[in-house]
Protein backbone atom coordinates (compact mmCIF):
# COMPACT_ATOMS: atom_id res chain seq x y z
CA UNK A 1 0.00 0.00 0.00
CA UNK A 2 1.32 3.50 -0.74
CA UNK A 3 0.06 6.97 -0.07
CA UNK A 4 0.96 10.35 -1.46
CA UNK A 5 1.27 12.95 1.24
CA UNK A 6 0.17 16.24 -0.26
CA UNK A 7 1.21 19.74 0.61
CA UNK A 8 -1.88 20.22 2.73
CA UNK A 9 -0.89 17.59 5.30
CA UNK A 10 -0.43 19.14 8.72
CA UNK A 11 3.20 19.97 9.49
CA UNK A 12 4.22 20.77 13.05
CA UNK A 13 7.76 21.01 14.38
CA UNK A 14 9.02 19.55 11.13
CA UNK A 15 6.74 16.53 11.40
CA UNK A 16 4.29 15.71 8.61
CA UNK A 17 1.22 13.61 9.17
CA UNK A 18 1.46 10.64 6.85
CA UNK A 19 -1.21 8.12 7.77
CA UNK A 20 -3.57 6.95 10.48
CA UNK A 21 -1.73 4.46 12.67
CA UNK A 22 -4.37 1.78 12.26
CA UNK A 23 -3.92 1.81 8.48
CA UNK A 24 -0.51 0.19 8.78
CA UNK A 25 -0.79 -3.38 10.02
CA UNK A 26 1.89 -4.97 12.19
CA UNK A 27 4.47 -6.79 10.08
CA UNK A 28 3.78 -4.65 7.03
CA UNK A 29 5.28 -1.71 5.22
CA UNK A 30 3.80 1.30 3.48
CA UNK A 31 5.31 3.76 1.05
CA UNK A 32 4.66 7.51 1.08
CA UNK A 33 6.20 10.50 -0.64
CA UNK A 34 7.01 13.54 1.43
CA UNK A 35 8.30 16.55 -0.44
CA UNK A 36 9.17 14.25 -3.33
CA UNK A 37 11.15 11.88 -1.11
CA UNK A 38 10.09 8.22 -0.99
CA UNK A 39 9.73 7.08 2.59
CA UNK A 40 9.04 3.55 3.81
CA UNK A 41 6.96 3.21 6.98
CA UNK A 42 7.04 0.04 9.02
CA UNK A 43 4.95 -1.29 11.84
CA UNK A 44 7.07 -3.76 13.80
CA UNK A 45 4.87 -5.20 16.50
CA UNK A 46 3.35 -1.80 17.18
CA UNK A 47 6.63 0.14 16.96
CA UNK A 48 6.69 2.49 13.97
CA UNK A 49 9.80 3.19 11.93
CA UNK A 50 10.56 5.33 8.87
CA UNK A 51 13.48 5.19 6.49
CA UNK A 52 14.40 5.86 2.90
CA UNK A 53 12.31 3.59 0.70
CA UNK A 54 15.06 2.33 -1.60
CA UNK A 55 17.38 -0.45 -0.50
CA UNK A 56 21.05 0.61 -0.77
CA UNK A 57 21.80 -2.58 -2.67
CA UNK A 58 19.71 -2.35 -5.85
CA UNK A 59 16.95 0.16 -5.09
CA UNK A 60 14.28 -2.37 -4.14
CA UNK A 61 11.16 -0.77 -2.63
CA UNK A 62 11.50 -1.55 1.08
CA UNK A 63 7.89 -0.50 1.67
CA UNK A 64 6.79 -3.76 0.07
CA UNK A 65 8.13 -5.81 2.94
CA UNK A 66 5.51 -8.22 4.15
CA UNK A 67 3.74 -8.46 0.79
CA UNK A 68 2.23 -11.90 0.23
CA UNK A 69 4.14 -13.99 -2.28
CA UNK A 70 2.62 -15.75 -5.25
CA UNK A 71 1.68 -19.17 -3.84
CA UNK A 72 3.25 -18.03 -0.59
CA UNK A 73 1.68 -20.95 1.25
CA UNK A 74 4.04 -23.22 -0.70
CA UNK A 75 7.19 -21.26 0.19
CA UNK A 76 9.37 -21.28 3.28
CA UNK A 77 7.93 -17.89 4.27
CA UNK A 78 4.59 -16.62 3.02
CA UNK A 79 5.63 -13.00 2.66
CA UNK A 80 8.41 -11.12 0.87
CA UNK A 81 11.08 -9.97 3.28
CA UNK A 82 10.25 -9.29 6.90
CA UNK A 83 11.63 -7.99 10.17
CA UNK A 84 14.26 -9.29 12.56
CA UNK A 85 14.62 -8.81 16.29
CA UNK A 86 17.53 -6.37 15.89
CA UNK A 87 15.22 -4.61 14.79
CA UNK A 88 15.97 -4.65 11.07
CA UNK A 89 13.91 -4.76 7.93
CA UNK A 90 14.72 -7.58 5.53
CA UNK A 91 14.57 -6.41 1.92
CA UNK A 92 11.87 -8.06 -0.21
CA UNK A 93 14.30 -8.67 -3.08
CA UNK A 94 17.54 -10.09 -1.64
CA UNK A 95 16.93 -10.25 2.11
CA UNK A 96 19.51 -7.60 2.93
CA UNK A 97 18.99 -6.70 6.59
CA UNK A 98 18.83 -2.95 7.12
CA UNK A 99 19.05 -1.77 10.73
CA UNK A 100 15.93 0.27 11.48
CA UNK A 101 17.75 2.54 13.92
CA UNK A 102 20.86 3.33 11.89
CA UNK A 103 19.82 2.53 8.31
CA UNK A 104 22.99 0.46 7.97
CA UNK A 105 23.50 -2.85 6.20
CA UNK A 106 26.18 -4.42 8.32
CA UNK A 107 27.85 -6.74 5.78
CA UNK A 108 28.39 -4.03 3.15
CA UNK A 109 28.60 -0.95 5.36
CA UNK A 110 26.10 0.78 3.08
CA UNK A 111 23.62 3.06 4.77
CA UNK A 112 20.33 4.79 3.96
CA UNK A 113 18.49 7.57 5.75
CA UNK A 114 16.25 6.98 8.73
CA UNK A 115 13.67 9.49 9.83
CA UNK A 116 12.15 10.50 13.13
CA UNK A 117 8.64 9.19 13.51
CA UNK A 118 5.97 9.62 16.18
CA UNK A 119 2.39 8.59 16.76
CA UNK A 120 -0.01 11.12 18.28
CA UNK A 121 -3.76 10.83 18.64
CA UNK A 122 -3.83 7.84 16.32
CA UNK A 123 -1.87 9.50 13.52
CA UNK A 124 1.66 8.81 12.32
CA UNK A 125 4.00 11.78 11.80
CA UNK A 126 7.40 11.71 10.06
CA UNK A 127 10.12 14.38 10.05
CA UNK A 128 12.21 14.62 6.89
CA UNK B 1 1.66 -3.04 -19.24
CA UNK B 2 0.82 0.18 -17.40
CA UNK B 3 3.84 1.35 -15.40
CA UNK B 4 3.79 1.21 -11.63
CA UNK B 5 4.99 4.53 -10.24
CA UNK B 6 5.90 5.87 -6.85
CA UNK B 7 7.18 4.10 -3.75
CA UNK B 8 5.72 0.72 -4.70
CA UNK B 9 7.43 0.56 -8.09
CA UNK B 10 9.80 -2.40 -8.27
CA UNK B 11 11.61 -0.96 -11.30
CA UNK B 12 11.86 2.52 -12.84
CA UNK B 13 8.75 3.52 -14.86
CA UNK B 14 10.92 3.71 -18.00
CA UNK B 15 11.32 -0.07 -17.83
CA UNK B 16 7.71 -0.38 -18.97
CA UNK B 17 8.55 1.52 -22.16
CA UNK B 18 11.23 -0.97 -23.21
CA UNK B 19 10.68 -4.55 -24.27
CA UNK B 20 12.32 -6.85 -21.75
CA UNK B 21 12.97 -10.50 -22.60
CA UNK B 22 13.95 -12.55 -19.56
CA UNK B 23 16.06 -15.62 -20.32
CA UNK B 24 15.85 -17.22 -16.90
CA UNK B 25 12.39 -17.40 -15.42
CA UNK B 26 11.79 -20.51 -13.34
CA UNK B 27 8.50 -22.33 -13.08
CA UNK B 28 8.19 -24.98 -10.41
CA UNK B 29 5.07 -27.03 -11.03
CA UNK B 30 3.54 -28.78 -8.07
CA UNK B 31 5.20 -32.22 -7.96
CA UNK B 32 1.90 -34.10 -8.10
CA UNK B 33 0.92 -32.14 -11.22
CA UNK B 34 4.24 -32.80 -12.93
CA UNK B 35 4.21 -36.50 -12.12
CA UNK B 36 0.87 -36.87 -13.92
CA UNK B 37 2.75 -36.23 -17.14
CA UNK B 38 5.26 -39.08 -16.63
CA UNK B 39 4.39 -41.61 -19.34
CA UNK B 40 6.51 -44.53 -18.20
CA UNK B 41 4.37 -46.45 -15.66
CA UNK B 42 7.34 -47.82 -13.75
CA UNK B 43 8.92 -44.41 -13.35
CA UNK B 44 5.57 -42.80 -12.50
CA UNK B 45 4.91 -45.29 -9.72
CA UNK B 46 8.30 -44.48 -8.20
CA UNK B 47 7.66 -40.74 -8.42
CA UNK B 48 4.31 -41.26 -6.73
CA UNK B 49 5.79 -43.26 -3.90
CA UNK B 50 9.28 -41.81 -3.46
CA UNK B 51 10.08 -38.14 -3.14
CA UNK B 52 11.88 -36.71 -6.16
CA UNK B 53 14.88 -34.78 -5.02
CA UNK B 54 18.56 -34.98 -4.41
CA UNK B 55 19.89 -38.51 -4.60
CA UNK B 56 20.89 -39.69 -1.11
CA UNK B 57 24.42 -38.59 -0.40
CA UNK B 58 26.54 -36.83 2.15
CA UNK B 59 25.11 -33.39 2.84
CA UNK B 60 27.96 -30.94 2.63
CA UNK B 61 26.40 -27.68 1.63
CA UNK B 62 23.06 -25.98 1.70
CA UNK B 63 22.10 -22.53 0.49
CA UNK B 64 20.01 -22.19 3.64
CA UNK B 65 23.17 -21.86 5.70
CA UNK B 66 23.93 -18.54 4.03
CA UNK B 67 20.58 -16.96 4.79
CA UNK B 68 19.51 -15.84 8.22
CA UNK B 69 16.39 -17.73 9.22
CA UNK B 70 16.86 -20.65 6.86
CA UNK B 71 15.74 -21.95 3.55
CA UNK B 72 14.25 -18.79 2.06
CA UNK B 73 16.52 -18.32 -0.95
CA UNK B 74 14.82 -20.67 -3.38
CA UNK B 75 11.41 -19.02 -3.29
CA UNK B 76 12.25 -15.51 -2.08
CA UNK B 77 9.72 -13.99 -4.49
CA UNK B 78 7.16 -16.78 -4.52
CA UNK B 79 6.55 -19.88 -6.56
CA UNK B 80 5.14 -19.96 -10.10
CA UNK B 81 3.33 -23.21 -10.72
CA UNK B 82 1.27 -22.25 -13.76
CA UNK B 83 1.39 -19.71 -16.57
CA UNK B 84 -0.87 -17.23 -14.80
CA UNK B 85 1.61 -17.03 -11.91
CA UNK B 86 4.38 -16.25 -14.39
CA UNK B 87 2.45 -13.41 -15.96
CA UNK B 88 1.60 -11.87 -12.60
CA UNK B 89 5.22 -11.95 -11.45
CA UNK B 90 6.66 -10.74 -14.73
CA UNK B 91 4.41 -7.69 -14.87
CA UNK B 92 5.67 -6.53 -11.51
CA UNK B 93 9.20 -6.26 -12.92
CA UNK B 94 8.20 -4.93 -16.36
CA UNK B 95 9.22 -8.22 -18.00
CA UNK B 96 7.36 -8.51 -21.30
CA UNK B 97 8.60 -11.92 -22.39
CA UNK B 98 9.59 -14.34 -19.65
CA UNK B 99 11.26 -17.33 -21.30
CA UNK B 100 10.03 -20.08 -19.04
CA UNK B 101 12.03 -23.10 -18.01
CA UNK B 102 10.83 -25.95 -15.84
CA UNK B 103 14.18 -25.67 -14.14
CA UNK B 104 14.57 -29.02 -12.49
CA UNK B 105 18.20 -28.33 -11.76
CA UNK B 106 18.55 -31.40 -9.57
CA UNK B 107 17.63 -33.68 -12.49
CA UNK B 108 21.31 -34.36 -13.30
CA UNK B 109 21.90 -35.43 -9.68
CA UNK B 110 19.51 -38.33 -10.13
CA UNK B 111 21.43 -41.55 -10.50
CA UNK B 112 18.77 -43.66 -12.15
CA UNK B 113 18.62 -43.16 -15.94
CA UNK B 114 14.98 -44.20 -16.24
CA UNK B 115 13.94 -41.77 -13.54
CA UNK B 116 15.78 -38.76 -14.89
CA UNK B 117 14.72 -39.36 -18.49
CA UNK B 118 11.14 -39.71 -17.33
CA UNK B 119 11.16 -36.38 -15.51
CA UNK B 120 12.51 -34.66 -18.63
CA UNK B 121 9.71 -36.12 -20.72
CA UNK B 122 7.16 -35.04 -18.13
CA UNK B 123 8.56 -31.52 -17.87
CA UNK B 124 8.46 -31.08 -21.62
CA UNK B 125 4.89 -32.30 -21.88
CA UNK B 126 3.86 -30.11 -18.96
CA UNK B 127 5.43 -27.18 -20.79
CA UNK B 128 3.57 -27.95 -23.99
CA UNK B 129 0.29 -28.54 -22.21
CA UNK B 130 0.27 -25.89 -19.48
CA UNK B 131 2.74 -23.12 -20.42
CA UNK B 132 2.91 -22.67 -24.18
CA UNK B 133 -0.87 -22.58 -24.81
CA UNK B 134 -1.05 -19.61 -22.46
CA UNK B 135 1.06 -17.54 -24.84
CA UNK B 136 4.44 -17.98 -23.16
CA UNK B 137 7.64 -19.08 -24.85
CA UNK B 138 9.64 -21.80 -23.15
CA UNK B 139 12.76 -23.92 -23.19
CA UNK B 140 12.49 -27.69 -23.47
CA UNK B 141 14.63 -29.75 -21.13
CA UNK B 142 17.32 -31.72 -22.91
CA UNK B 143 18.63 -34.91 -21.23
CA UNK B 144 22.29 -34.42 -22.12
CA UNK B 145 23.37 -37.51 -20.15
CA UNK B 146 21.72 -39.70 -22.78
CA UNK B 147 22.47 -38.24 -26.20
CA UNK B 148 20.33 -40.72 -28.09
CA UNK B 149 17.32 -39.89 -25.94
CA UNK B 150 18.16 -36.19 -26.10
CA UNK B 151 17.96 -36.30 -29.89
CA UNK B 152 14.73 -38.27 -29.69
CA UNK B 153 13.24 -35.67 -27.35
CA UNK B 154 14.36 -32.78 -29.55
CA UNK B 155 12.76 -34.46 -32.55
CA UNK B 156 9.59 -35.02 -30.51
CA UNK B 157 9.03 -31.51 -29.17
CA UNK B 158 11.65 -29.23 -30.74
CA UNK B 159 9.44 -28.04 -33.57
CA UNK B 160 6.44 -27.26 -31.40
CA UNK B 161 5.30 -23.64 -31.34
CA UNK B 162 6.57 -21.89 -28.26
CA UNK B 163 9.60 -24.13 -27.79
CA UNK B 164 12.42 -21.76 -28.64
CA UNK B 165 15.50 -23.35 -27.08
CA UNK B 166 16.87 -26.39 -25.27
CA UNK B 167 17.73 -26.25 -21.58
CA UNK B 168 20.63 -28.28 -20.21
CA UNK B 169 23.40 -27.81 -17.67
CA UNK B 170 27.07 -26.96 -17.40
CA UNK B 171 28.80 -28.57 -14.48
CA UNK B 172 30.94 -31.52 -13.49
CA UNK B 173 29.69 -33.62 -16.39
CA UNK B 174 31.12 -34.84 -19.67
CA UNK B 175 32.27 -31.71 -21.46
CA UNK B 176 30.36 -30.83 -24.60
CA UNK B 177 33.55 -30.88 -26.63
CA UNK B 178 33.40 -34.68 -26.68
CA UNK B 179 32.32 -36.05 -30.04
CA UNK B 180 29.54 -38.05 -28.37
CA UNK B 181 27.53 -34.81 -28.37
CA UNK B 182 27.68 -34.24 -32.12
CA UNK B 183 24.27 -35.84 -32.79
CA UNK B 184 22.82 -33.49 -30.17
CA UNK B 185 24.35 -30.47 -31.88
CA UNK B 186 23.09 -31.65 -35.26
CA UNK B 187 19.56 -31.96 -33.88
CA UNK B 188 19.72 -28.52 -32.26
CA UNK B 189 20.93 -26.87 -35.47
CA UNK B 190 18.35 -28.73 -37.53
CA UNK B 191 15.57 -27.47 -35.26
CA UNK B 192 17.13 -24.01 -34.92
CA UNK B 193 17.27 -24.32 -31.15
CA UNK B 194 19.98 -22.53 -29.16
CA UNK B 195 21.45 -24.65 -26.36
CA UNK B 196 20.87 -22.90 -23.04
CA UNK B 197 23.09 -24.28 -20.28
CA UNK B 198 22.23 -23.45 -16.67
CA UNK B 199 24.09 -24.29 -13.48
CA UNK B 200 23.03 -27.55 -11.90
CA UNK B 201 22.79 -28.66 -8.30
CA UNK B 202 25.62 -31.12 -8.75
CA UNK B 203 28.28 -28.50 -8.02
CA UNK B 204 31.88 -29.54 -7.74
CA UNK B 205 32.18 -33.31 -7.14
CA UNK B 206 32.09 -34.35 -3.52
CA UNK B 207 34.85 -36.37 -1.94
CA UNK B 208 37.43 -34.36 -3.85
CA UNK B 209 39.70 -31.84 -2.13
CA UNK B 210 38.24 -28.93 -4.10
CA UNK B 211 34.62 -30.01 -3.78
CA UNK B 212 34.85 -30.61 -0.08
CA UNK B 213 36.97 -27.54 0.53
CA UNK B 214 34.36 -25.07 -0.61
CA UNK B 215 32.23 -24.20 2.40
CA UNK B 216 30.28 -21.08 1.52
CA UNK B 217 27.53 -20.01 -0.85
CA UNK B 218 29.85 -17.40 -2.29
CA UNK B 219 32.29 -20.10 -3.38
CA UNK B 220 29.73 -22.64 -4.50
CA UNK B 221 27.23 -20.59 -6.43
CA UNK B 222 29.35 -17.51 -6.97
CA UNK B 223 32.40 -19.22 -8.41
CA UNK B 224 31.82 -22.95 -8.94
CA UNK B 225 29.22 -22.20 -11.60
CA UNK B 226 31.26 -19.56 -13.48
CA UNK B 227 34.32 -21.83 -13.48
CA UNK B 228 32.26 -24.60 -15.07
CA UNK B 229 30.60 -22.15 -17.47
CA UNK B 230 33.93 -20.74 -18.58
CA UNK B 231 35.54 -24.16 -18.91
CA UNK B 232 32.56 -25.48 -20.88
CA UNK B 233 32.77 -22.49 -23.20
CA UNK B 234 36.50 -22.75 -23.81
CA UNK B 235 36.23 -26.51 -24.27
CA UNK B 236 33.55 -26.18 -26.95
CA UNK B 237 35.55 -23.56 -28.82
CA UNK B 238 38.89 -25.34 -28.67
CA UNK B 239 37.48 -28.73 -29.67
CA UNK B 240 36.04 -27.31 -32.86
CA UNK B 241 32.35 -27.61 -32.00
CA UNK B 242 31.67 -24.32 -33.75
CA UNK B 243 33.90 -25.18 -36.69
CA UNK B 244 31.75 -28.22 -37.33
CA UNK B 245 28.49 -26.49 -36.31
CA UNK B 246 28.93 -22.79 -37.08
CA UNK B 247 25.19 -22.20 -36.72
CA UNK B 248 25.08 -23.60 -33.19
CA UNK B 249 24.52 -20.99 -30.50
CA UNK B 250 25.08 -21.59 -26.81
CA UNK B 251 23.87 -19.56 -23.84
CA UNK B 252 25.65 -19.83 -20.50
CA UNK B 253 22.94 -19.12 -17.96
CA UNK B 254 23.71 -17.97 -14.43
CA UNK B 255 27.36 -18.79 -14.97
CA UNK B 256 28.54 -15.21 -14.65
CA UNK B 257 29.54 -12.86 -17.44
CA UNK B 258 32.51 -10.78 -16.31
CA UNK B 259 34.85 -13.65 -17.20
CA UNK B 260 34.37 -12.89 -20.87
CA UNK B 261 37.28 -10.41 -21.14
CA UNK B 262 39.55 -12.87 -19.35
CA UNK B 263 38.61 -15.74 -21.66
CA UNK B 264 38.62 -13.49 -24.72
CA UNK B 265 42.25 -12.47 -24.45
CA UNK B 266 43.65 -15.51 -22.67
CA UNK B 267 42.24 -17.95 -25.23
CA UNK B 268 43.81 -15.95 -28.05
CA UNK B 269 47.14 -15.68 -26.24
CA UNK B 270 47.42 -19.39 -25.53
CA UNK B 271 46.04 -20.58 -28.86
CA UNK B 272 48.22 -18.33 -30.96
CA UNK B 273 51.31 -19.48 -29.08
CA UNK B 274 50.35 -23.17 -28.94
CA UNK B 275 48.11 -24.02 -31.91
CA UNK B 276 49.60 -27.35 -32.87
CA UNK B 277 47.44 -29.59 -30.70
CA UNK B 278 44.26 -28.54 -32.49
CA UNK B 279 44.94 -31.18 -35.13
CA UNK B 280 44.96 -33.79 -32.37
CA UNK B 281 41.41 -32.97 -31.25
CA UNK B 282 39.34 -35.92 -32.54
CA UNK B 283 36.66 -33.75 -34.11
CA UNK B 284 39.23 -31.55 -35.85
CA UNK B 285 41.24 -34.60 -36.84
CA UNK B 286 38.17 -36.07 -38.48
CA UNK B 287 37.54 -32.80 -40.27
CA UNK B 288 41.15 -32.73 -41.46
CA UNK B 289 41.69 -29.34 -39.87
CA UNK B 290 44.90 -28.31 -38.14
CA UNK B 291 43.73 -24.87 -37.04
CA UNK B 292 40.49 -23.31 -35.82
CA UNK B 293 38.64 -21.48 -38.56
CA UNK B 294 38.63 -18.30 -36.53
CA UNK B 295 40.45 -16.61 -33.69
CA UNK B 296 39.06 -18.10 -30.43
CA UNK B 297 37.60 -14.81 -29.25
CA UNK B 298 35.55 -14.53 -32.43
CA UNK B 299 33.57 -17.62 -31.39
CA UNK B 300 32.82 -15.90 -28.10
CA UNK B 301 31.26 -13.01 -29.95
CA UNK B 302 29.48 -15.08 -32.58
CA UNK B 303 28.36 -18.31 -30.91
CA UNK B 304 28.34 -17.70 -27.16
CA UNK B 305 25.89 -15.70 -25.08
CA UNK B 306 25.79 -15.12 -21.35
CA UNK B 307 22.95 -14.07 -19.08
CA UNK B 308 23.30 -11.09 -16.82
CA UNK B 309 21.99 -12.20 -13.45
CA UNK B 310 23.37 -10.99 -11.14
CA UNK B 311 24.87 -8.06 -12.98
CA UNK B 312 27.14 -7.23 -10.01
CA UNK B 313 28.30 -3.93 -11.50
CA UNK B 314 31.27 -1.94 -10.24
CA UNK B 315 30.50 1.25 -8.32
CA UNK B 316 31.75 3.68 -10.95
CA UNK B 317 29.79 4.04 -14.19
CA UNK B 318 33.00 4.49 -16.20
CA UNK B 319 34.34 1.18 -14.89
CA UNK B 320 30.99 -0.45 -15.62
CA UNK B 321 31.04 0.91 -19.16
CA UNK B 322 34.54 -0.41 -19.82
CA UNK B 323 33.67 -3.85 -18.48
CA UNK B 324 30.58 -4.00 -20.66
CA UNK B 325 32.66 -3.01 -23.67
CA UNK B 326 35.40 -5.54 -22.93
CA UNK B 327 32.73 -8.21 -22.47
CA UNK B 328 31.25 -7.42 -25.89
CA UNK B 329 27.95 -6.97 -24.05
CA UNK B 330 26.21 -5.44 -27.03
CA UNK B 331 26.63 -8.80 -28.81
CA UNK B 332 26.80 -11.33 -25.98
CA UNK B 333 24.64 -10.27 -23.00
CA UNK B 334 21.07 -11.47 -22.52
CA UNK B 335 19.00 -10.12 -19.66
CA UNK B 336 17.87 -12.64 -17.03
CA UNK B 337 15.97 -12.16 -13.77
CA UNK B 338 16.26 -15.62 -12.17
CA UNK B 339 12.80 -15.12 -10.67
CA UNK B 340 11.88 -16.28 -7.98
CA UNK B 341 15.24 -16.89 -6.36
CA UNK B 342 17.11 -14.71 -3.90
CA UNK B 343 19.52 -13.82 -6.70
CA UNK B 344 16.67 -12.02 -8.50
CA UNK B 345 18.01 -9.23 -10.69
CA UNK B 346 15.46 -6.68 -11.91
CA UNK B 347 16.72 -4.60 -14.84
CA UNK B 348 17.01 -1.42 -12.80
CA UNK B 349 20.69 -0.96 -13.72
CA UNK B 350 19.82 -0.60 -17.40
CA UNK B 351 17.76 2.49 -16.61
CA UNK B 352 19.62 4.12 -13.75
CA UNK B 353 23.28 3.70 -14.73
CA UNK B 354 24.86 5.94 -17.35
CA UNK B 355 26.91 3.00 -18.60
CA UNK B 356 23.79 2.10 -20.61
CA UNK B 357 22.80 4.18 -23.61
CA UNK B 358 19.70 3.32 -25.59
CA UNK B 359 21.53 1.06 -28.03
CA UNK B 360 23.18 -1.04 -25.34
CA UNK B 361 20.02 -1.13 -23.24
CA UNK B 362 17.96 -2.42 -26.17
CA UNK B 363 20.61 -4.97 -27.15
CA UNK B 364 20.87 -6.48 -23.68
CA UNK B 365 17.22 -6.27 -22.69
CA UNK B 366 15.69 -7.64 -25.88
CA UNK B 367 17.43 -7.29 -29.24
CA UNK B 368 20.04 -10.00 -28.73
CA UNK B 369 17.48 -12.46 -27.40
CA UNK B 370 14.90 -11.61 -30.04
CA UNK B 371 17.38 -12.30 -32.80
CA UNK B 372 18.83 -15.41 -31.19
CA UNK B 373 15.49 -17.06 -30.46
CA UNK B 374 13.51 -15.61 -33.35
CA UNK B 375 10.88 -14.05 -31.13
Amino acid sequence: MSENVNDESPVEDGFTRVVAADELEPGKGMGVEIDGIEVALFNVDGEFHAMSNRCPHQRAPLCKVGEKKINGDKCWNENRGGFTDKPAVTCPWHLWEIDLESGEHEASGKRIGVFDIKVEDGDVFVAI
Amino acid sequence: MPPVKGPEAEVPPEAYDTRIIDLDFHVNPAEKELIKYVEDPVAREKFESVEFGMAPRKAKWDAAWSVAGGNEGLYTQGRAEVAEDVKMAAEKFAIDDPIVNIGINNAPTQHNPVQRNAIVQAANDFTLDRIVPEGLDALMMVPQWDVEYAVEEINRVGNEDGIIGAYGWFGPFHLFGEERFDPLFEALVEHDLPLVLHGSLNFWPQDTPVGDGMITWTEQLGFDWPVHAMLTTVNMIMTGVFDKYPDLNVVMEEGGHWWLPFARYRMNEFYEMHPDDIQMVPRMHDLGKDRLDRTPSEYLRENIYVTTQPMAPPERANDFSQMLDQSMAEDTFLYSSDWPHQTLDPATWAFTNSAFDENLRNAVLHENAAELFGI
